[in-house]
């Protein structure tokens, strides 16, 4: 019961846990860990597993419910909804754009970087984009 | 009132506390106060007295500090209200204090009986108190035990609420009372008549003013108690 | 501020003195119902006369406590519902941990004996020792094995991690967290380890020198504060009229630390004067917040509030 897993440690500081609970598991639909119309683990595995308030995992869970990401089955469990895969990709690229994006934008202009050499550069990183992980690690050489 | 009860109960749960070490005080003073009888030679001449009964009533004197010190400081952690605490606690010594004085009683009767455990020796039926009928020593030898399990009891409140502070200015106010009647005494040159008081108490009356001085320790107890912190 | 119609505890103004120290000074808040509660502060802060008094262990000087809507001071209807082992409780000579469980069992309705013989499993305490012969840590896990496995429906744990190795430690986080999902009940968790508990916790009430600096839910603490580190002159211009808890220079540099959330528009900001931001911690947040209550009461800056850290 007491292994010692490292749940706990993907919570961050500084941020509401609820929100990085809901945020778990929108990344885990969004990966396919999750499929569709499949169950979610209850809030007490949640807490659980990530060592947080019970009451904190329900509020990250109910959230997901109030976005029509989950949805509940009377006296069985919290599944995923049908079409929800979708709707957190076209949001997370929304997202993409303010938090990679953006700073990307900003620290390019510290370093003089023009807008055709970044294109340039966005290239770049898409063509070495590993189907092998070595690739990656000789891409940040 | 049933968690009175359970305070009770809980007394109990370490045997020995309250039935184990009073039982091994009173079969242990009893076989050492026989084997010194026994060793004594023309031992059937002469009465022997042994006052060992008594270590059992000093025992419950020490209780009466440590139910207080250390019970119940527990017995908060256990959410009982002062008031259960005191009634289970006094309840259940004066239980244990009945089954005792009629155990002194019986033990009297066999010693009588046996002249002396064979060794002509004198531990529970004592000259004066075990002259009258049975329940006379069994009223002295209960009110004994409850007057001392009570003083033990009351001065551990003090000490409780007002600590040392308290302590020092409850012994001194004793000795000063005390002082106050030995030095009114002597004025009023009434030591003739303070003796012949004295010589006039029978067992019976005896317990009675401890059973009086009973109903003002354990009232004086009680209203420490209420405000008493662990 | 918590709903009151829920309330199982209202304090109204408490004042406790002891002789002329002031240990609680016009305290108020109130407690809802089935939630964990973090009660911080610092040694000394006021945290265990607090519980003595909503307990009735203790006395107030002033003020007004209800549990459960009555005064709890000899009540048969209240006592019999609150579980509370103080950190230095004292327990009957040669009482051993098992007697104590079995007085538990005495005296608190919903006592799981089951669950108390896995916690003595779990913490590997020796149940037959005398409890004056146990070490600090044995100690703590008696407390802490009542306090779980009574399941009052108000449960105070003191300090309860003291001595317990991490391990320990650990197992009666995840006990408390599983126990309370299945048996939702109030747990008062007083605690100056912050960081380890902050996660557990529900609502944070930090008390510093007998009064309460801050009663949130922690939710809403969390990422209510950030540090802003950079040029100073850029810092200073950030965070000019924020609410500032803590400054530091070096040089040319400053890390100045503000509360208050930050909106998409103010990140782009900073982001636009080359500041970084960083969260605060719940622990950072309530040092903080310590520290800054400290210095506006003397007028200079106390760092024995780092006493907090977990780090010491």
């Amino acid at each position: 019961m007491h292994d010692d897993h490292d749940g706990a440690a993907v919570i961050e500081e500084g941020r509401p846990i609820f929100l990085q609970i809901a945020e778990l598991i929108e990344n885990d639909i969004i990966d396919g860990n999750l499929p569709e119309e499949s169950q979610v683990p209850s809030t007490t595995e949640f807490a659980a597993f990530y060592r947080i308030n019970p009451a904190t995992a329900a509020k990250g869970v109910n959230r997901l419910v109030d976005d029509g990401i989950l949805y509940k089955r009377r006296g069985v469990g919290m599944f995923v909804a049908a079409g929800s895969r979708a709707t957190l990709t076209s949001q997370r690229k929304e997202e993409f754009f303010k938090e990679y994006v953006k700073p990307m934008t900003v620290e390019a202009q510290k370093l003089d970087i023009s807008p055709e050499q970044l294109t340039a550069m966005v290239s770049r990183g898409l063509a070495e984009l590993p189907d092998n992980p070595a690739m990656e690690r000789s891409g940040s050489a | 009132m049933n968690r009175a009860v359970n305070v009770a109960r809980m007394q109990l749960i370490n045997k020995w506390t309250f039935l184990g070490v009073p039982a091994i005080v009173i079969a242990g003073a009893f076989a050492v106060s026989w084997a010194i009888w026994a060793l004594i030679p023309d031992s059937v001449e002469t009465q022997m007295y042994s006052g060992a009964g008594q270590a059992v009533m000093w025992y419950f004197l020490v209780l009466g500090i440590q139910s207080l010190t250390l019970t119940f400081p527990f017995s908060q952690a256990m959410s009982v209200s002062r008031r259960n605490f005191y009634f289970g606690t006094v309840g259940l010594f004066a239980l244990v204090a009945l089954v005792i004085s009629g155990l002194y009683v019986v033990l009297g009767a066999v010693e009588q009986a046996t002249n002396g455990w064979g060794v002509n020796g004198i531990m529970f039926s004592f000259p004066w108190i075990s002259d009258g009928p049975w329940f006379e020593a069994f009223i002295v030898y209960f009110m004994a035990m409850v007057l001392l399990f009570m003083i033990g009891f009351w001065a551990a409140t003090i000490y409780k609420r007002w600590t040392v502070t308290g302590m020092v200015i409850l012994w001194i106010s004793v000795a000063a009372v005390v002082l106050a009647l030995v030095a009114l005494a002597t004025w009023t040159e009434s030591w003739p008549s303070v003796g012949l008081w004295f010589t006039q108490q029978t067992p019976l009356t005896v317990s009675g003013w401890a059973a009086l001085t009973c109903v003002v320790l354990a009232g004086g107890s009680y209203l420490t108690l209420r405000k008493a912190t662990p | 501020m918590s709903d009151s119609n829920n309330a199982v505890i209202e304090v109204r103004n408490l004042t406790k003195r002891y002789r002329s120290e002031k240990a609680l000074d016009d305290v108020s808040f109130s407690i809802a119902a089935n939630k964990i509660y973090g009660l911080l502060g610092r040694n000394g802060a006021g945290k265990t006369t607090l519980m003595s008094i909503l307990t009735a262990q203790n006395f107030k000087t002033s003020g007004h406590v209800s549990v459960f809507g009555q005064s709890p001071y000899e009540n048969e209807k209240v006592l019999p519902r609150i579980c509370f082992i103080r950190e230095s409780q004292k327990y009957p000579d040669d009482f051993t941990p098992q007697h104590a469980f079995r007085s538990a069992s005495l005296f608190f309705a919903n006592w799981d004996q089951a669950f108390a013989d896995r916690l003595v499993q779990d913490f590997q305490l020796p149940v037959k020792r005398r409890i004056k012969k146990l070490s600090r840590g044995q100690l703590s896990a008696v407390g802490v094995i009542i306090g779980l496995a009574s399941r009052a429906d108000i449960t105070f744990f003191d300090e309860p991690y003291l001595g317990l190795d991490a391990v320990a430690r650990q197992l009666f986080y995840d006990h408390l967290i599983e126990d309370y999902a299945e048996f939702p009940r109030t747990v008062i968790l007083s605690s100056h380890l912050i960081d380890e508990v902050a996660n557990l916790l529900e609502h944070v009430i930090v008390i510093d020198q007998g009064r309460i600096l801050m009663d949130d839910d922690a939710e809403d603490i969390r990422g209510t504060a950030h540090t802003v580190v950079g040029p100073a002159a850029k810092v200073d211009q950030f965070v000019a009229r924020r609410e500032v808890l803590h400054t530091e220079r070096m040089g040319s540099f400053a890390s100045v630390t503000v509360s208050g959330v930050l909106t998409d528009a103010q990140r782009d900001e900073a982001m636009a004067l080359g500041l970084e931001l960083a969260p605060v911690s719940l622990q950072q947040l309530v040092v903080r917040t310590t520290m800054a209550a400290t210095e506006s009461d003397f007028g200079g800056t106390d760092r024995s509030a780092e006493t907090l850290e977990v780090s010491k």
